[in-house]
């Protein structure tokens, strides 16, 4: 009886384990092909001389490496770092104001607000750019029009140094802070009830319930919402492609910009795999450093 | 007490409301200019009482071809979703249920979602030349693929672990084979979390912009890429930029209305909680 038993066990449990890398290898395979394989021909580019024009060159070395790193990669490493860090940290802060004020338990309209509030999540960053771009045009734009209406002069938005960084994080502001607001209002959401009862009863403030009993609680979730805002923003591409082209002059060059630049601008595909290898590591370790904060926190 | 609340009532709608405000308006200029002649377009101060005229649209449509550009952002995005969906949910459930692979697996799946796109691009722009991919659909759905299927499979993961583990087991007494309790007993049970990965994962093919800018010639150019090209080629066309633009955001604004409800559940399970 216990050996029937025990046979019968085994059959279907050495099905499962074949079954199991049946299912997980179309898609393995398919990451190594369309993932893997493409980013070690980038490795191998990144140390070659080829410039698109005059065909693969010799073996560069670390040539290509100490070409971009000795030029434009300080400028364009530090706007990179300032449009992240404004970025994330002005749209955390209000979406999860926001969160907080869409989370309340009797809020009349609070369908009408997710669903405005939303809308950008689902909109091309082309749209989103060209939208502002007519809007922020020096002469025909109607936001130099209503300022003016104001008395203040009209400005030059993408096109004075000292505003262009400005006005593409207000635009990456209004495009991005949808979706941090729906991951961080689903984890309110999903957040148990009961401890900020608790505190209510026991006369908790707002103020005292929000630092001691959501704050702890939501730390996870404000945690991955962080980690998968950065990353994104530390790639920033085609903002900065449809606003400025990296303008005025390198005010708003990201490193992603600086790379297609150079591949496909000067046409030098080395110097660029290089310089995108360097984005990836950069990229890497950051996600590394806060996954690791995150676990101590 | 009930004065305090009151306040805070006002108040939440005031910010509530201003935010709503500095996202409709932008996008009801765009829209109001769709509809404006060439004249009025440029007319600053602004005029807000003209006839509207659908001119600009027709002009997308007919004289640029905006039509099958949207056609070509509709294959690209549906294929791609597709195929996601099929291998990604499969390896989503192994990973879930057998931790097949480790606990690398997870993490080599999220490795692939954090990879800058530009990466990418050099070696499939160079590969494609070779190949004759370049300009082509299935080229575009290849490069789609590599942030997609990592995608799908981790908002997967999380929405099979929400199917209890007791129903596959009785089905495996029951005598199915571990393909049998997939596609019987989990897929059915998963239902909704597939479709939103489904409707997440096509919205990010249908906005993708960097790989069809680079992969993408005349025969294939998606929505995103044309409507770029129309600003760089016409200057400033206002209007048949806004009416392009409108276009693009349409569609997904439809999609949304229908499946509100199952973004905010996916977004919970997945992203999250992942």
């Amino acid at each position: 009886m216990t050996l029937v038993a025990a046979t019968a066990g085994i059959t279907p449990r050495r099905h499962r384990n074949l079954a199991q890398y049946i299912f997980v290898a179309p898609t393995v395979i398919v990451l190594a092909l369309v993932v893997a394989a493409p980013l070690i021909y980038s490795i191998y580019l990144s140390f070659q001389e080829y410039i698109i024009t005059y065909g693969m060159g010799d073996f560069a070395g670390l040539g290509n490496y100490i070409a971009v790193l000795s030029d434009d990669f300080a400028n364009v490493s530090w706007v990179t770092l300032k449009l992240t860090a404004l970025c994330v940290a002005i749209e955390f802060i209000v979406a999860f104001g926001l969160a907080l004020l869409l989370n309340q338990p009797h809020l009349p309209g609070r369908s009408f607000y997710l669903l405005v509030l939303m809308i950008p999540v689902l909109m091309t960053p082309v749209a989103v750019a060209l939208m502002f771009r007519l809007m922020f045009n020096p002469t025909l734009g109607i936001v130099n029009w209503l300022i003016g209406l104001a008395g203040i002069p009209p400005q030059g938005w993408f096109g004075d140094p000292n505003l262009a960084l400005g006005t593409v994080v207000f635009v990456d502001v209004w495009h991005e802070t949808s979706l941090m607001l729906l991951m961080l209002y689903a984890g309110l959401k999903a957040m148990p009830s009961e401890p900020v009862e608790a505190a209510r009863i026991d006369g908790a403030s707002r103020l005292q319930i929000l630092l001691y009993v959501t704050w702890p609680l939501m730390k996870p979730v404000i945690m991955v919402t962080l980690l998968i805002r950065m990353i994104a923003a530390l790639k920033s591409y085609d903002l900065i492609y449809m606003l400025t082209q990296g303008g005025p002059g390198k005010a708003t060059e990201t490193i992603s910009f600086y790379a297609y630049r150079l591949g496909f601008r000067f046409l030098d595909i080395g110097q660029a795999a290089a310089v995108s290898f360097i984005l990836l590591i950069v990229v890497t370790i950051l996600t590394l450093v806060l996954l690791r904060t995150m676990r101590e926190a | 007490m009930i004065g305090e609340s009151r306040w805070v009532q006002w108040a939440s709608h005031l910010i509530l409301g201003g935010a709503s405000a500095v996202i409709l308006l932008p996008l009801l200029w765009v829209l109001r200019t769709s509809f404006a002649d060439k004249v009025v377009a440029y007319q600053i101060p602004p005029d807000l009482f003209f006839a509207p005229t659908l001119d600009n649209y027709r002009e997308v449509l007919l004289r640029f071809d905006f039509g099958s550009f949207f056609l070509n952002s509709l294959i690209v995005a549906m294929a791609t979703t597709l195929i996601a969906l099929m291998l990604g949910a499969l390896a989503a459930y192994a990973i879930d249920r057998f931790r097949t692979g480790g606990p690398v697996m997870p993490l080599a799946i999220l490795a692939t979602q954090m990879m800058p796109p530009i990466v990418l691009v050099i070696p499939f722009f160079l590969i494609f030349k070779q190949v004759g991919l370049a300009d082509t659909h299935v080229g575009l759905i290849i490069t789609y693929l590599t942030f997609n299927l990592p995608y799908v499979v981790w908002l997967m993961m999380s929405f099979f672990k929400r199917v209890p583990r007791e129903l596959d087991e009785a089905a495996l007494i029951d005598g199915a084979g571990p393909f049998g309790v997939f596609w019987r007993i989990v897929l059915p049970a998963a239902l909704p979390g597939i479709g939103a990965a489904g409707v997440l994962s096509f919205v990010l093919c249908w906005n993708e912009f960097l790989f069809a800018l680079m992969l993408t010639g005349q025969q294939t150019k998606t929505l995103p890429v044309a409507i770029s090209s129309l600003v760089t080629q016409q200057g400033t066309a206002i209007g048949a930029v806004c009416a392009s633009t409108m276009l693009a955001i349409a569609p997904m604004v439809l999609v949304y209305f229908a499946i509100r409800k199952l973004l905010v559940a996916g977004l919970s399970l997945g992203a999250v909680k992942g």
